[in-house]
C-alpha cells in the first residue's frame, strides 16, 4: 500500500461513511429487495394453481317472493353443523323494501368469487375450493377474527365457547354430520361440502339428488332455495336463473361476486303465503 | 467514563424520599393483578372478554396499534443516526431504540392474548399469505423486533455489569460470558447502518399496513379510505418522537445532566412538531374528501350514528385538528420558546392525538356497522365494554411497559459512543 493509498483510507475510515459500510448497506438492500422478488411468485404460481376453476362451480339463488320466514333453513343448518343458537350460519332476518313492504331475508355465506375473508387471512385457513365454495382450514386457523371484520354480510362466527354436545335442533331436523371446531377459531357455512363431495363420488348430482345438496336447500319446505351447478345450463340452478325475470346480489357494489343469488320481492307476484 | 445517573427525589417534608422503590412496588402489584387476567384468558378463552362476533377487535388491538404507534420514534432515530451519522443524536438515539423495543414487544404480548388459539401464534411465520395486511404487519412485526432486539444489545451490554463485577474473580465463567456478550453487542452495533436500513424497511411497511389493514375493509364505510396507510405512519413519527422528546428530558436533562445537548433535545421537539402539522394537514385533507366533498350515504350515516353515541367528530376537531395545530406550532417553535416545562406539556398532545387516532379508526367501523339489507341499508350501532379481564391484561402489558422502562432509565447509563 503506499502512501497515498493509506492516507486515503484513512480519510475515508475518519469521514462518516466507510466503504465497509457502504458495502454492507448496498448487500442488506440487495438482500432485501431479493427477498422481495423471491416471496411472491412461488406464492402466485400455488394460487394459480389452485384457481383453476373444477368443472363444477357451485351457486344458490333463493326466491325470497317464496320465503315464508319459518326458520327451517337455519335449524336444519344448526343440527346439521351441530351449532349453538348464537353460532348460526345461516339467519333469517325481516326487512323491508324501500316501499315500507316487509319480507324475509335469508342469508346463507355468499360464498364471494372475491371473497374478502380469504384475502386478510393471514395465515390462508380460509381459502377458495376449485369449485367456488368458499371453505376452511379449522386446524390453521389462529382465531384472530380479521375474516369477521372484513365479511360485508356478518356470515362468519367465532368459537368463543366450546363447542355444544347437541344442538337443540337435533334431532328433529338432523344430526351432525362435521366433526365439532374448537374454542377459538373462527367457522362459517360450507355450503355443506361434505355432502357434495361425498355425492359426487357416489354419482349423486348437488342440487337435484337430496343427499348431496345443502341442508337447507333440503329443508326449505316451499322450495325458495335452489341450488346446483352455475356452469351446467341444465341444472336446477342456471334453470331458475334464467326463468328469472330479475335477480340481485347482497352489496353488489362492494365487487364480491356472491355465489348466491336473490329474486327480489314483487308485489304483483301473486304469494300465497304473504298477506301483501 | 463513568456516567453520573442523579435520581430524581420526592420531597415530604424535611426528607428526601426515592420514590422509586415505592413506584416499582405498584407496577409489580400491577404485573400481578395482570397475569391473574391472563391466566384466566388462556384457561378460558376469548369468551371472558366483552368482545362479540359484531365487536370482534376491541380494548387490546387499540393498545397494540398504540404502543405500536409510541415505538415510531425507533425507525426515525435509526436513521438518523446510522444513516444520517447526526452524532448529536446519537445518546437519544439509544433511548429510542429502548422506546421502540418496549412498544413492540408489548404489541406481541398483548396480541398473543387476543388470538382465539394462542399456541398458534407462531402459524403466519410458517403458513403464508401475502395477499393479507394482518400476514405483513405479523411478519413485519416479528422481523422488526428481531432487529429491536439487535440494536439493544450494544445499549444493555454499556451496563457496568458487563465490563468489571466482583463476581469475575469467583467465577471466571460468568466473565467469559459477560465478554463473549460485549463481542457479539460489538459486532451487532457494526452491523448498525444495515440494521438501520431494514428497520426502516421493516417499520415502513407494517406501520402504514396497519392503517391498509383498516382501510381495505371496503364494507365498513369509514375505514375504507386511501390515505389510512400515510397517516398511520406520520401518526407514529409524530407521537413517537414527541414521547420521545417528553422521556429524553427526563432521562438526560434531569438525570444525566449533559450528556445530551439542549439543542439536541429541541431538535426532537422540533422534528415532532414538523411532522404533526404534517399529519394534521394530511388529516383535514382527509375529512374534507371523506365527509365534505364525498356523499357516501354510509360515512354520512355512520358518521351521524357515532355522534349520536360518543363525541367522535368533536373528537376529531378538538383531538385531532385543534390542539395538534397548537402543540406542533409550539414545538417547532422550541427553539424559541427554549422552556422545557412548556414544551413538553404540549409534547403530551402529540402523543394522545396519535393514540386517539388509532383508538377511532378501530372502533368507528365496528361500532357503527353497515347492514347487508338490500333496499334499506342502514347501520347498527354495535356495544362494546371491556370485561375486568380485559383491564387486567391491560394493566399487565402497560405494567411490563413502565416497569422495564424505569428499570432501564435508572440503571442503564445510555453513552454515547465517543464517551466509551
Amino acid at each position: 500500500m503506499t502512501e497515498h493509498e493509506s492516507k486515503q483510507v484513512n480519510a475515508e475510515e475518519n469521514a462518516g461513511t466507510t466503504r465497509r459500510d457502504f458495502l454492507k448497506l448496498a448487500g442488506a438492500m440487495v438482500a432485501a429487495a431479493g427477498v422481495t422478488q423471491f416471496i411472491p411468485s412461488a406464492k402466485i404460481a400455488a394460487r394459480a394453481a389452485s384457481e383453476e376453476e373444477s368443472k363444477h362451480q357451485w351457486g344458490m339463488l333463493i326466491d325470497i317472493n317464496r320465503c315464508i320466514g319459518c326458520q327451517y333453513c337455519t335449524f336444519a343448518c344448526d343440527a346439521v353443523n351441530n351449532l349453538a343458537e348464537d353460532m348460526r350460519y345461516c339467519v333469517v332476518t325481516t326487512e323491508t323494501t324501500q316501499s315500507g313492504d316487509e319480507f324475509f331475508l335469508s342469508r346463507p355465506c355468499m360464498h364471494c368469487e372475491e371473497a374478502p375473508c380469504v384475502h386478510v387471512c393471514p395465515v390462508g385457513a380460509t381459502y377458495k375450493r376449485p369449485d367456488g365454495i368458499v371453505a376452511m382450514n379449522y386446524d390453521l386457523c389462529i382465531g384472530c377474527r380479521y375474516c369477521q371484520i372484513a365479511c360485508p354480510y356478518e356470515a362468519r362466527v367465532f368459537n368463543w365457547k366450546k363447542p355444544i354436545k347437541l344442538s337443540p335442533q337435533s334431532p328433529t331436523f338432523g344430526y351432525p354430520e362435521v366433526p365439532n371446531r374448537p374454542r377459538g377459531v373462527v367457522e362459517k357455512c360450507t355450503f355443506c361440502s361434505h355432502r357434495i363431495d361425498a355425492g359426487l363420488e357416489r354419482g349423486l348430482m348437488p342440487g337435484v339428488d337430496s343427499q348431496a345438496t345443502p341442508a337447507c336447500v333440503v329443508a326449505c319446505p316451499t322450495s325458495a332455495r335452489v341450488f346446483g351447478d352455475l356452469n351446467d345450463s341444465e341444472s336446477p340452478i342456471s334453470e331458475a336463473l334464467a326463468n328469472a325475470k330479475v335477480t340481485l346480489r347482497l352489496r353488489e357494489e362492494l365487487s364480491t361476486k356472491p355465489r348466491v343469488y336473490y329474486i327480489p320481492p314483487d308485489p304483483k307476484a301473486e304469494n300465497p303465503f304473504q298477506g301483501s | 467514563m463513568q456516567t453520573t445517573i442523579h435520581r430524581p427525589k420526592l420531597q415530604i417534608g424535611k426528607h428526601n424520599v426515592d420514590i422509586f422503590p415505592y413506584w416499582v412496588g405498584l407496577l409489580v402489584a400491577g404485573l400481578l393483578f395482570g397475569l391473574v387476567g391472563a391466566f384466566t384468558v388462556l384457561r378460558d378463552g376469548l369468551q371472558v372478554t366483552g368482545l362479540s362476533n359484531r365487536v370482534p377487535w376491541g380494548l387490546w388491538i387499540s393498545i397494540d396499534l398504540s404502543s405500536i404507534a409510541m415505538g415510531g420514534s425507533a425507525f426515525v432515530f435509526g436513521v438518523i443516526v446510522y444513516l444520517l451519522r447526526l452524532k448529536r443524536f446519537e445518546t437519544i438515539g439509544k433511548l429510542a431504540v429502548l422506546l421502540g423495543f418496549l412498544g413492540y414487544s408489548t404489541a406481541g404480548m398483548v396480541l398473543l392474548f387476543d388470538l382465539g388459539q394462542p399456541l398458534r401464534f407462531w402459524h403466519p411465520v410458517v403458513f403464508w399469505q401475502p395477499h393479507s395486511l394482518l400476514w405483513e404487519v405479523t411478519m413485519c412485526v416479528v422481523l422488526y423486533l428481531t432487529v429491536l432486539v439487535a440494536e439493544m444489545a450494544p445499549i444493555i451490554v454499556e451496563h457496568p455489569f458487563f465490563t468489571d463485577h466482583p463476581l469475575y474473580k469467583k467465577f471466571p465463567v460468568v466473565k467469559k460470558a459477560a465478554s463473549a456478550a460485549r463481542t457479539i453487542a460489538h459486532w451487532l452495533h457494526k452491523a448498525g447502518p444495515a440494521l438501520a436500513i431494514i428497520g426502516l424497511t421493516l417499520s415502513l411497511l407494517h406501520q402504514a399496513s396497519l392503517g391498509a389493514t383498516y382501510s381495505v375493509i371496503s364494507g365498513r364505510g369509514v375505514w375504507f379510505n386511501q390515505s389510512a396507510p400515510v397517516q398511520f405512519v406520520l401518526s407514529a413519527m409524530s407521537g413517537g418522537t414527541a414521547l420521545l422528546f417528553f422521556l429524553g428530558v427526563i432521562v438526560f436533562r434531569v438525570m444525566r445532566p449533559g450528556t445530551v445537548e439542549d439543542s439536541a433535545l429541541y431538535d426532537v421537539a422540533r422534528l415532532s412538531g414538523g411532522v404533526t402539522l404534517l399529519l394534521t394537514y394530511l388529516r383535514l385533507w382527509d375529512w374534507a374528501v371523506t365527509n365534505y366533498y364525498s356523499f357516501d350515504r354510509n360515512i354520512s350515516l355512520q358518521t351521524e350514528a357515532l355522534n349520536a353515541v360518543a363525541p367522535y367528530s368533536l373528537s376529531f376537531w378538538i383531538g385531532q385538528a385543534l390542539l395538534p395545530i397548537i402543540a406542533g406550532s409550539v414545538l417547532l417553535a422550541a427553539k424559541s420558546i427554549k422552556n422545557f416545562r412548556y414544551l413538553m406539556a404540549f409534547a403530551v398532545i402529540p402523543i394522545f392525538a396519535a393514540i386517539l387516532m388509532r383508538w377511532n379508526y378501530n372502533f368507528s367501523g365496528l361500532i357503527a356497522a353497515p347492514t347487508y339489507a338490500p333496499f334499506t341499508p342502514t347501520i347498527i350501532v354495535n356495544s362494546y365494554a371491556p370485561t375486568w379481564v380485559e383491564f387486567s391484561v391491560a394493566a399487565l402489558v402497560i405494567s411490563y411497559w413502565l416497569l422495564m422502562f424505569s428499570l432501564a432509565i435508572r440503571y442503564l447509563p445510555l453513552k454515547a459512543e465517543n464517551e466509551r
